[in-house]
């Protein structure tokens, strides 16, 4: 199967990294786009203001897909604030694909589930 | 094929008793199983049958209508004797026996406690039997769970085995006239989505249960021997996730709605992901018989003959890939 968004997406599609259930995840979230269908799990364990392990489940589309594989990897082992801070456009710019703007809700599903599940973490007032 | 309690419900709001022929022996071919039943209603509405709803159904009625008026019970023989079309050539010559009873759908009648018994059982997951004396007057039953281990002299055993499962992935229109179909067939039908917009009750009344959440996961229990997983998504998303579990896993059909370059390249992929050639082999892409239709409603009966065929053991089940 070739896809037309570049060798990090096809590369992350077929080696998906983080993808597993964590065993004791501190917080689960899960996101979806309700008409494409996409489903994302985002799950994190967490130790003081220390991302100890992310991890995800998808059935999902390559391009999200590979999405939550690069966010994992890049927030593992990270600060849970600077983890917040990704945004968007970061994770978009980081698949290094020429995304149709009808594919851009499949690229930030993943970090939108994240920024749920640290919500899910902060201290309710 | 609705089993006996929803043939009896549909029957409840318009009669009071009916006549319940049950085929319970046959010589020289039949085209029902043992067990089948037909239903003559005192008020004349006819449910289920023991043949092809010929003459055997026609000469059944008039012994229902019968032993109605008499209300009494009666073991029977039909013949297939017609002179005429055994001259032409036109009759299997057969010979069916039948056990026909007078049954109360208003009062509380022991031929449906038992029935009745049986069938929960078996929805439950287990399989059940329901042993009928064949003596003509009073008939009596018992219903034994598990296992069979009465008297097998002068008794009509009948095994109510749980319904095969089948799985939609993909509540499509293809899914939703599958799902149609499958339930007449007697499976278990459940359906799959992420999609909560598509997997509703409206579209899918006929299902057993409509499931919505990450599909892989919702179809895992489902993974089991005897099960049918047909994949109607035609989203790769769903149907790789699902594929690397369903055709390792003791399942007796697997099947993706795909185009055969679209299934070639899923084979492909799931070979890529270590899934041996026996593995990718118990895939049936494309699915259906090649009927040729291309609506929904023909696709899914494509399919649904393509599930008979596997139940059935038919070589032609199996497409050319």
């Amino acid at each position: 199967m070739t896809l037309p968004y570049g060798a990090i997406v096809l590369e992350h599609f077929r080696r998906p990294r983080n993808q597993r259930a964590l065993e004791r995840p501190t917080v689960t979230r899960e996101g979806y786009n309700a008409l494409c269908g996409d489903r994302v799990r985002i799950e994190l364990e967490v130790d003081g203001a220390t991302i100890r392990a992310a991890a995800f489940t998808a059935n999902a589309c390559a391009i999200c897909t590979a999405s939550a594989s690069m966010l994992t990897e890049r927030i593992r082992g990270g600060d849970i604030e600077q983890a917040a801070r990704i945004t968007d456009d970061d994770v978009i710019a980081g698949l290094e694909a020429d995304l149709p703007a009808g594919r851009l809700q499949c690229a930030i599903l993943p970090v939108r589930t994240l920024r749920d599940a640290l919500a899910e973490l902060r201290p309710k007032t | 094929m609705p089993d006996i309690l929803e043939q009896l419900e549909s029957l409840r709001p318009h009669e009071s008793r009916v006549a319940m022929a049950t085929l319970v022996g046959a010589r020289g071919g039949s085209p029902r199983p043992l067990g089948a039943k037909l239903f003559v209603g005192e008020g004349g509405r006819l449910v289920g049958s023991v043949s092809m709803g010929g003459c055997v159904d026609a000469r059944v009625v008039e012994h229902g209508e019968r032993l109605l008026r008499a209300n009494r019970s009666e073991r029977v023989t039909v013949s297939v004797d017609d002179a005429e079309a055994l001259e032409l050539g036109l009759t299997c010559g057969a010979e069916f026996d039948l056990l026909i009873e007078p049954i109360s759908l208003r009062e509380s009648d022991p031929a449906v406690r038992a029935y009745e018994s049986a069938v929960r059982i078996s929805r439950a997951g287990r399989t059940a039997f329901v042993a009928t004396t064949l003596q003509s007057g009073v008939t009596q039953r018992t219903v034994f769970p598990d296992v069979y281990d009465g008297p097998q002299l002068g008794m009509f055993v009948e095994r109510f085995a749980p319904a095969d499962t089948l799985v939609l992935v993909g509540a499509s229109d293809v899914a939703a006239a599958l799902a149609r179909l499958a339930r007449g067939l007697g499976l278990r039908v459940i359906v799959v989505d992420g999609r909560e917009r598509y997997a509703t009750r409206d579209r899918f009344a006929s299902a057993d249960e409509v499931l919505v959440g990450m599909p892989s996961e919702l179809v895992r229990p489902f993974l089991v021997a005897g099960a049918f997983v047909v994949l109607t998504a035609h989203e790769y998303k769903y149907e790789l996730p699902i594929l690397r579990e369903a055709l390792r896993a003791p399942v007796r059909f697997v099947g993706m709605l795909a185009g055969r370059k679209r299934a070639d390249a899923v084979r492909a992929l799931l070979r890529e992901e270590g899934l041996s050639d026996e593995e990718v082999g118990r895939l049936h892409a494309p699915i259906g018989l090649d009927i040729g239709g291309r609506e929904p409603e023909e696709i899914a009966l494509s399919i649904a003959a393509q599930l008979v065929a596997v139940r059935e053991g038919k070589t032609i089940a199996r497409r050319p890939q």
